[in-house]
């Protein structure tokens, strides 16, 4: 902003020297124009390299700033003829006046912009000594756009940054404590599997310890690298790897892709509900040893999701007369919520060989 | 757990190791299991760039590398030591598992990946396979790999559609196979199912993966070229 200024102070400079050096011809007092030329080239050096840093932008320089451009609007009166004044020539400094106003605009905000703006403008009335003609009036004017809009531009400008700094401030915040907690996570996690591991390995009740140590760095696992299970806020799908991989445990293990896997919600829900049911299944019926394995597949159309044991097995006729007995466990808490979706489910097992159960939703 | 390899005699000189992970004590712990099964310990390290410059200098068979390392990721450490040692094996470990870290390791070249939590004996069964050559697949890893030949081939499909022979595709077999390691099938279990060999079942395996790294190879070689980097390949 303050670059703006400064470019701005040279170049009305130029303009003002031009302007000078054309009319001098016609001054009262023609050395006068080129005193002012002087006095404004030295003025515009010393504030475009006080303002470059933030500590040269003191009040009294922004200050003073204002007094040598009023001083040089009056020393119009004494430089020009009065003859001149009254039919409306520019004064001295012309447009080069309006720089202070600027300087007081992005130092200030909208109403130190307007005071200095004020200010020039007084002198440009004393300058002139009551004749207004339009062409003052419109410098009047334009001074004090340049310090009322110029001042509250900046400020909105700098609030825009400040805003933008907050956010990457905490936008940065937040990454930080997500790349700790991945730390720590990954700590307490290596912790748990070794202790699982040299208690397997020890036996008696250490194995105990193992034991559940192994159970909790699968739940904290699956906790870690979950999926959310919101719907996307754009195209309200739900991830369905966040419903599957929870089912994860000492037990379970669940292989997913490595990207979102999206359903509409209740054809999530429902995928999820099954294979949750059928996961419990393999927990219940297939025996403590047994050992269960999901697996998530994006197939473009469908999501599958396939569930396997290696437990002990039934024989697929005894699910038809469970159904036809009126238990309606499998064929109500997996057939029946893929169904009410558009699904299938089918379950397929033989005695001593674990089970398969295989659940697809449609995509659409 | 973890397809078993079938197991080879002996080798006359025993696999040489390198344990690289920031963590001391499971960085002692499986240093010391190896060294228990027989294997021998070439040097250990607790970071990526460490890895590299002990791997040039050891020249070890395998390196057992974690998926977290304090300065880079799996993928890079992989990615260098593969290019400074050739025919290196690296095989990879992590606590947590974040499925694209270990996606993007595996395809810049790891032979395979496994959890902290897996067992001793599933520890070392997995060395002396990627020793061998031989692909380590967890049934978590062959569901990523599943769901990356599902990516490409739907990447493929939409914005401009490339030509099939850019995109790796598994074939039938390929993908019955993947499909039976990710719902926890042992080698010999599938082999029996398919009526294959074990032999067979396990190249069929390693070509999933030899064809998803190849592709990524040839990918980064196109990036580089195109953006004018040179790899030093």
């Amino acid at each position: 902003m303050w670059r703006v200024v400064a470019l701005f102070r040279v170049i009305t400079l130029i303009y003002a020297a031009f302007l000078i050096v054309n009319e001098h011809s016609h001054y009262a007092h023609p050395a006068g124009g080129f005193i002012a030329i002087a006095v404004m080239a030295l003025w515009t050096v010393v504030t475009v390299v006080a303002y470059s840093r933030p500590e040269g932008r003191k009040p009294w320089l922004i200050v003073t700033d204002v007094a040598v451009a009023s001083a040089l609007v009056m020393s119009t009166r004494w430089i020009d003829t009065v003859t001149r004044i009254s039919h409306g020539s520019p004064t001295i400094p012309s447009t080069w006046a309006c720089s202070a106003v600027l300087a007081c605009a992005v130092a200030g905000g909208p109403w130190i912009g307007l005071t200095g703006a004020g200010v020039v403008s007084v002198a440009d009335l004393v300058e002139r000594q009551a004749f207004l003609p339009q062409s003052t009036f419109n410098s009047i004017v334009l001074l004090l756009i340049a310090g009322g809009v110029g001042g509250y531009v900046v400020r909105l400008g700098l609030q825009a940054e400040a805003a933008v700094d907050r956010a990457a401030r905490s936008e940065a915040a937040l990454a930080e404590r997500e790349r700790i907690a991945r730390g720590i996570h990954d700590s307490v996690l290596q912790v748990l599997a070794l202790v699982s591991r040299r208690g397997r390995e020890l036996g008696g009740p250490a194995a105990e310890l193992g034991i559940l140590a192994a159970e909790q760095e699968a739940a904290l696992r699956s906790l870690v690298s979950s999926p959310s299970t919101e719907p996307d806020a754009d195209t309200g799908l739900v991830d369905v790897r966040g419903l599957i991989e929870p089912l994860a445990n000492g037990r379970i293990s669940v292989a997913c892709p490595a990207t979102a896997v999206y359903l509409p919600p209740a054809a999530a829900r429902a995928l999820g509900g099954a294979a949750s049911a059928a996961v419990d299944n393999v927990l219940r019926h297939a025996g403590e040893s047994a050992r269960g394995w999901v697996l998530v597949e994006d197939e473009g159309q469908a999501v599958r999701v396939s569930i396997r044991d290696d437990g002990k097995g039934f024989d697929s006729d005894r699910l038809a007369t469970a159904a036809a007995t009126g238990r309606l466990g499998v064929s109500h808490s997996i057939v029946g919520r893929m169904r009410e979706v558009g699904g299938t489910a089918v379950v397929t097992s033989t005695p001593g060989q674990g089970t398969e159960v295989e659940l697809r939703a449609p995509e659409a | 757990m973890p397809p078993r390899p079938d197991h080879e005699g002996a080798a006359p000189t025993p696999v040489r190791i390198l344990v690289v992970d920031d963590h001391p004590i499971w960085r002692d712990a499986a240093a010391r299991s190896l060294d228990e099964a027989g294997y021998q310990i070439v040097g250990t390290a607790g970071n990526g760039a460490q890895a590299v410059r002990i791997a040039v200098a050891t020249r070890p068979d395998v390196v057992l590398l974690d998926l977290n390392l304090p300065d880079m990721s799996g993928a890079e450490v992989t990615r260098r030591l593969l290019t400074e040692l050739a025919g290196v094996r690296v095989l990879m470990l992590s606590a947590s598992g974040e499925r694209q870290d270990v996606l993007d390791a595996v395809t810049a070249g790891a032979s395979g990946y496994l959890l902290k939590s897996a067992e001793v004996a599933e520890l070392v069964d997995a060395v002396r396979s990627t020793a061998a050559g031989h692909a380590v697949f967890t049934p978590s890893l062959a569901g990523l790999v599943l769901g990356e030949y599902r990516r490409l081939a739907q990447s493929g499909q939409e914005p401009a559609p490339k030509s099939p022979a850019e995109l790796p595709t598994l074939t039938e077999r390929e993908t019955e196979i993947l499909r039976l390691v990710a719902t926890g099938l042992t080698y010999p279990q599938i082999a029996a199912r398919l009526t294959l060999s074990p032999r067979t079942v396990q190249n069929h395996v390693q070509n999933t993966l030899s064809k998803l790294q190849l592709h990524n190879k040839a990918q980064l070689v196109r990036y580089a070229l195109e953006k004018g980097v040179d790899l030093g390949y």
